[in-house]
């Protein structure tokens, strides 16, 4: 008894230990940024390095969110040598969000009809297009992204944020699609067919009754798609070519060119880039798992 | 309001699956489908609702022709076999959506459905989600949106069959009584005989879909209309034994036993099974020509009856109900006699009613 209760017990105690390290090892880079973003610029290559910062400010995000010039606190001088990246941060931050949620916003609706068509009718094919297309989301975004510039050259979209929606919806369309189409899947038809008898038009069975059903993996796939537009680097970096318009992941590159960099700075954009993501991930998780499908069927 | 089948025949692809399917439900009956599964039975359902398309035949509903209307110019309620509960409206929303979705003035919908859920004795549910709900408390809600919009057809598939043995008894009663206070047409599909006997006003029995009789419980029981609905009717099943038949007697091996009077003008030499039921069979001390001799095989307490298993020649078994304090003992040698009265004799060749076509 006693000796079963110590080995438990010290199972327990492995776990969390496992646990623990791991959690640190992943949150560690994190808690540096932010630390970093936080530290005058005095204090940033203090040795010994200090995690927490002895004192604390907040310039960095203020240079950042007002766009004020920060990189040689002299003022004047520096001014004149050009635009700095701090100054177009909340520009790119704006374009980002545009990008993603116009990428997100296309993709889900597209795919959301696309896969209540291929699990509610009957034509030919039906079982095969998922699969392709999931198997269309496997190949390698870099081979799509150069026939999709030519593309673009040619309906004369290139340093536009259109292109970008575009771009994205091509890569995150095929897995969205595959993943409505699953869950879709899933759904019995009963529920539908009750509310036909019941009084429904086609239209009111998919607003009232599939979509809300629908609504975990709705979200599954909003998330995938507004994570896979937000990072992106690659589509920014080929597609635009103008300080106006790049995103947040190309832009914040160039706070490492020039001979200095500004470690604070650059900690402070990483730390605001992924708020909105950590944000968006924590609101809706909840809606992931609960309710899904629970209880419509049998007991 | 009547409901009548007219020739309906429905296939899947080149599956025939209802073959010539012609049925009248009057109104406010309680009528049955009664099969074993996959003999059609959800699929004439769903074609009532208007789910499925009709491959060949008419629908009435009263006078008018429905073959091509929609489920909800119908006017029916359906309780499906899974519940088919909208799983992210609470009970309140199920019960009421039917009549939201109708236009129904809010006041409206929120009085049936207070008043429903009364009925039903789900009042303190109404706020949860059908994944909160028991087994039973589901069936409930299915239940009480189908009558919240009082229809004038009820169509039920298998409602009990998710619920427990005890359960599925009480809400027989409870079924059959929502059934004369909705004062609708209730078409009720089962493919469990002592459901469809205990709550029915008639019952249609199909095999493969095909209509094998048509009439009230008694009818089905006690003159049934060929083999399939004898052996599926009733409880323990019926005995079958095949002979022929010879000067007004049914002889098989040994013995000729007594037929009744009707099967005198029966070919003589005609094949034929004969069916009686394990409670119109009796022990007897004595051997004789009305009697066929055996040896208990087998002895099975069902509370206040035994069902008694006897080997009697070429190694065929019949079944013998009898009280529960009977002194048989396994491994006795008895007689066992004929109800003659009760005795059904099918064509073998053809499995249908001897009797039933010669009345
Ligand atoms: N959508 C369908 N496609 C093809 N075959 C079907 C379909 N629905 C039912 N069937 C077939 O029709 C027959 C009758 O099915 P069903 O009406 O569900 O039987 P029951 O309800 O009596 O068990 C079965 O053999 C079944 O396999
Ligand atoms: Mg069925």
């Amino acid at each position: 008894m006693t000796r079963y209760t110590l080995w438990s017990a010290t199972k327990k105690a492995a776990l969390y230990l496992l646990l623990c390290t791991v959690t640190v090892a992943v949150c560690f880079p994190l808690i540096w940024a932010l630390s970093t973003s936080l530290k005058p610029k005095s204090e940033i290559f203090a040795t010994p390095p200090t995690l927490i910062p002895h004192s604390t400010t907040f310039e960095n995000y203020e240079a950042l969110l007002s766009g004020r010039q920060q990189y040689y606190q002299t003022g004047e001088k520096s001014q004149a040598a050009g635009p700095t990246p701090a100054q177009f941060f909340t520009r790119w931050f704006v374009n980002s969000v545009i990008v993603t949620s116009g990428s997100t916003l296309i993709s889900i609706v597209v795919s959301t009809l696309a896969a209540y068509s291929l699990t509610r009718f009957r034509y030919w094919g039906r079982n095969m297009i998922p699969y392709f297309s999931l198997l269309g989301y496997m190949v390698p975004s870099i081979i799509f992204v150069f026939p999709l510039f030519l593309m673009m050259v040619r309906l004369e979209l290139t340093d536009n944020l259109l292109s970008l929606v575009f771009g994205y919806v091509c890569i995150t369309l095929p897995f969205c699609m595959w993943l409505m189409w699953a869950f879709m899947r899933s759904i019995p038809i009963e529920i539908e067919e009750a509310a036909l008898i019941d009084g429904a038009s086609r239209y009111q069975v998919f607003a009232n009754v599939v979509l809300p059903t629908a609504m975990p993996g709705i979200i599954a796939a909003s998330i995938f798609s507004m994570i896979v537009s937000w990072n992106d680097y690659l589509f920014g970096r080929v597609f635009i070519n103008s300080l106006d318009n790049l995103t947040l992941t190309v832009g914040v590159m160039l706070f490492f060119e020039g001979t200095h960099v500004d470690w604070g700075l650059l900690m402070a954009a990483s730390v605001l880039m992924t708020v909105p993501m950590a944000v968006l991930f924590m609101a809706l998780q909840r809606h992931l798992v609960a309710g899904f499908g629970a209880g419509a069927v049998k007991g | 309001m009547d409901v009548r089948l007219q020739r309906i025949n429905k296939s899947f692809g080149a599956v025939p699956v209802l073959k010539d399917v012609d049925l009248v439900f009057p109104s406010r009956k309680f009528v049955t489908l009664l099969g074993p599964s996959g003999c059609g039975k959800t699929t004439l359902l769903r074609m009532i609702a208007g789910l499925e398309d009709i491959s060949a035949g008419s629908i009435y509903f009263g006078d008018r022709e429905v073959n091509r209307l929609a489920p909800r110019d119908r006017n029916i309620a359906m309780v499906f076999q899974s519940y088919a509960l909208y799983p992210q409206m609470t009970v309140r929303k199920n019960l009421g959506y039917g009549l939201r979705v109708r236009k129904t003035p809010a006041t409206e919908v929120d009085s049936a459905v207070e008043r429903v859920a009364r009925i039903l004795e789900i009042d303190h549910l109404l706020d949860r989600k059908p994944g909160q709900l028991s087994g039973g408390q589901r069936q409930r809600v299915a239940l009480g949106r189908a009558m919240v919009r009082k229809p004038d057809i009820f169509l039920m598939d298998e409602p009990l069959s998710n619920l427990d043995a005890k359960l599925r008894v009480t809400m027989r009663g409870e079924l059959r009584r929502f059934h004369l206070d909705l004062n609708a047409t209730t078409v009720y599909v089962t493919h469990d005989q002592l459901e469809a006997m205990t709550m029915s006003d008639l019952i249609a029995v199909m095999h493969k879909g095909v209509v094998q009789q048509f009439g009230t419980p008694e009818e089905v029981y006690s003159k049934p209309a060929n083999l399939f609905v004898a052996g599926f009717i009733g409880s323990p099943p019926m005995n079958f034994l095949e002979g022929k038949i010879d000067s007004g007697r049914f002889r098989i091996s040994e013995a000729a036993l007594p037929l009744p009077p009707l099967t005198r003008g029966i070919a003589p030499g005609l094949d034929v099974v004969i069916g009686v039921r394990p409670q119109n069979l009796s022990f007897v001390t004595s051997a004789g020509p009305n009697a066929l001799a055996g040896i208990v095989s087998l002895v099975e307490l069902l509370g206040s009856e035994k069902l008694i298993e006897v080997q009697i020649a070429d190694r065929k078994r019949i079944s013998v109900q009898v009280r529960a304090d009977s002194q048989i003992h396994l491994g006795q040698n008895v007689h066992v006699e004929f109800d003659t009265s009760s005795v059904h004799v099918f064509d073998k060749l053809t499995e249908q009613s001897v009797l039933e076509a010669m009345r």
